[in-house]
Parts: C-alpha cells; structure tokens; sequence
C-alpha cells in the first residue's frame, strides 16, 4: 500500500476517493525504562525509551490506518496526518489519518 | 586466617611460591583501618560537606549542598555532550547534502515511486537546567535553553528523516512538516520532536 502526506500519489492517476481512514494506539513502556528515563533526566538529552516507544505507536497507528483502508478496497492512502497526544504518565496516544483512494491501474496510463 | 588453613594448600606447594592469599583479604580490622584512614586523610571541607553535624540544619545544609553538586555535575556533563551531539550532526548532516528537500505540497509529473517517511526523537532537560529554568520563568522572556533544547531536537528528528530516506533510496522530501507535543513520562516531562513527509524517486 502506497502511503503519501501529499494531495496525489506521484505517478499514478487517482481514480476514486473513499473517504477518511485512520488508526490510533495508545501504548506505555514498562517501569525498568520510566525508570531509566528518570535517570537519564539527570544529564538530559535524548530518551531512547520514549523514542522508541513513539516510534512503536507510529508504526501500529499507520499499520492499522492501513488495515481500515484495505477493508475499504483502497490502494493508497493520500494526506496523512499523524498527531501524538499525552494520555497518562509514560503512555501516549498516537493517530494516524488519511483519505484512502482506489488507483487507476499503471496499464491504463499510458 | 581462617580460610586459609581449611583450604588445601597445593598450589603454593607446587609453584613453590611463598604467596599466602589471605594477606591481602579485606578483614574486618582491615577495612576499620581502611576506613578511619580515608576520613583522616580527607580534606576537611569534605568532610564538613558529607559527615559533619547532626542537628537538622546541618542536614539541610548537607542537603542543599550535594543537591547542587549533583546538579552542577549533570550540566556540566549535559554541556559536554550537548557540544558532542552537535559536533556529530555536523557530520551526518555534511553526509546528506545531496537530499533535497521541500515543503511543496504538490507532486511534479516526473516523480514516480511515493513513500511517508518520519522523523522522530524524545528529549528532556538535565536537572540542573529545570531548576534554572523554574527561576527563569518569575521574571519571563526567552527561555534560551529551552530554545536550544528544541532547535537541537528538531534538527536531530529532520537527520533522522533524511537518513531513512536515503537508506530507501530516495533522493528527494517533498511536504515536509514538523511537529512537536509534549509527553508525560512516569516520573519526568518530556517533548518529543518530529519531521514527516513525503520521499519520492
């Protein structure tokens, strides 16, 4: 599946819109790394932890994105957006939306 | 001693050697020694800073004092390595001269494979610098640590966007955007930095 944040989709026609498709996770680390990270608020810098768990939440938000998209019959989806919000201490919520799109096949561009 | 003896002694026999092991054993007795003669042998402002008084002003004041010491030493080593993680991205940075990047949100014709990338990193400030700062905000204005914090973050998650890209294969981003929210760790703030867009070949 072809996932782009602008309008088209370079190289193929768009054929059809299907409308708004989105996915969000709400997702924590265990304690060992808050504790890690209260460490690491010593020195400052960069929190590997929570790097990692955003990364994490962005991969599963986008991958369930995907899943409502190819429910819908889409074969991209265009204009995503990704938002992260702070639910509780050591947990956040990512989103991840998008409009799905049927795409004309490569055979009929030319 | 004691040891000694209940232990077979064969090795010293066969090597011939007169090394008896238990000498250098940290025994009771020794380590009192060991320990009386590491306070006396101590500077005294030391001393005066960690074992001396037992009112409870001499403990807030031992308090305030090694809670700055520890502040002191994580700004200084937070300074040291905020030097380095510069230092690095220079580097890195000189490595992808030759992905261009835009913020145009339309494709040209001749673009033909299409791919999101993101970007992402969570910082936070050393210790030291978040007392400062709480001083900071009674009179206001810029917050220039918090600016260099920040700027430092972003340019870090743009890298890191980069290099995925080139790592696919990409050579160009188009709409590219930033974002930045913060998060709550368990025990600490956090603001996590991000860049996205679009990589196309």
């Amino acid at each position: 599946m072809i996932i782009t944040n602008i309008e088209s989709v370079p190289g193929r026609i768009i054929n059809q819109e299907l409308g708004l498709v989105q996915g969000s996770t709400v997702r924590g680390k265990h304690i060992g790394r808050d504790i890690g990270a209260w460490f690491r608020g010593i020195i400052g810098g960069e929190i590997k932890g929570y790097s990692e768990l955003l990364i994490e939440g962005r991969d599963q938000a986008l991958e369930r994105m995907e899943k409502d998209a190819k429910a819908k019959g889409a074969d991209a989806v265009v204009n995503v957006r990704i938002t992260t919000a702070s639910v509780t201490g050591g947990a956040a919520e990512l989103m991840a939306y998008g409009t799905a799109v049927k795409l004309a096949p490569v055979s009929d561009q030319e | 001693m004691q040891a000694s003896e209940e232990t077979p002694t064969t090795t010293d026999d066969e090597t011939g050697s007169d090394f008896d092991g238990a000498e250098f054993l940290l025994t009771d007795e020794r380590f009192q020694d060991f320990q009386t003669s590491l306070y006396e042998n101590m500077p005294d402002w030391l001393v005066n800073l960690f074992f001396y008084g037992n009112s409870f002003g001499d403990m807030m004041a031992r308090n305030f004092l090694q809670t700055l010491l520890f502040a002191f030493a994580g700004w200084a080593l937070a300074s040291y390595m905020e030097h380095r993680h510069n230092k690095k991205m220079n580097i890195r940075e000189a490595d992808l001269e030759d992905v261009i990047i835009t913020s145009a949100r339309r494709a040209s014709p001749d673009m033909t494979e299409a791919m999101m990338i993101t970007g992402s990193v969570v910082v936070c400030h050393d210790f030291f610098r978040t007392l400062f700062i709480k001083l900071r905000q009674i009179i206001g204005g810029n917050i220039i640590h918090y600016e260099r914090l920040l700027t430092r973050g972003r340019r870090e998650a743009f890298i890191r966007m980069q290099e995925e890209a080139k790592l696919r294969g990409f050579k160009k981003i188009i709409n590219v955007r930033f974002g930045s929210s913060h998060i709550s760790g368990r025990f600490l703030p956090a603001i996590e930095l991000t860049a996205y867009g679009t990589a196309v070949k």
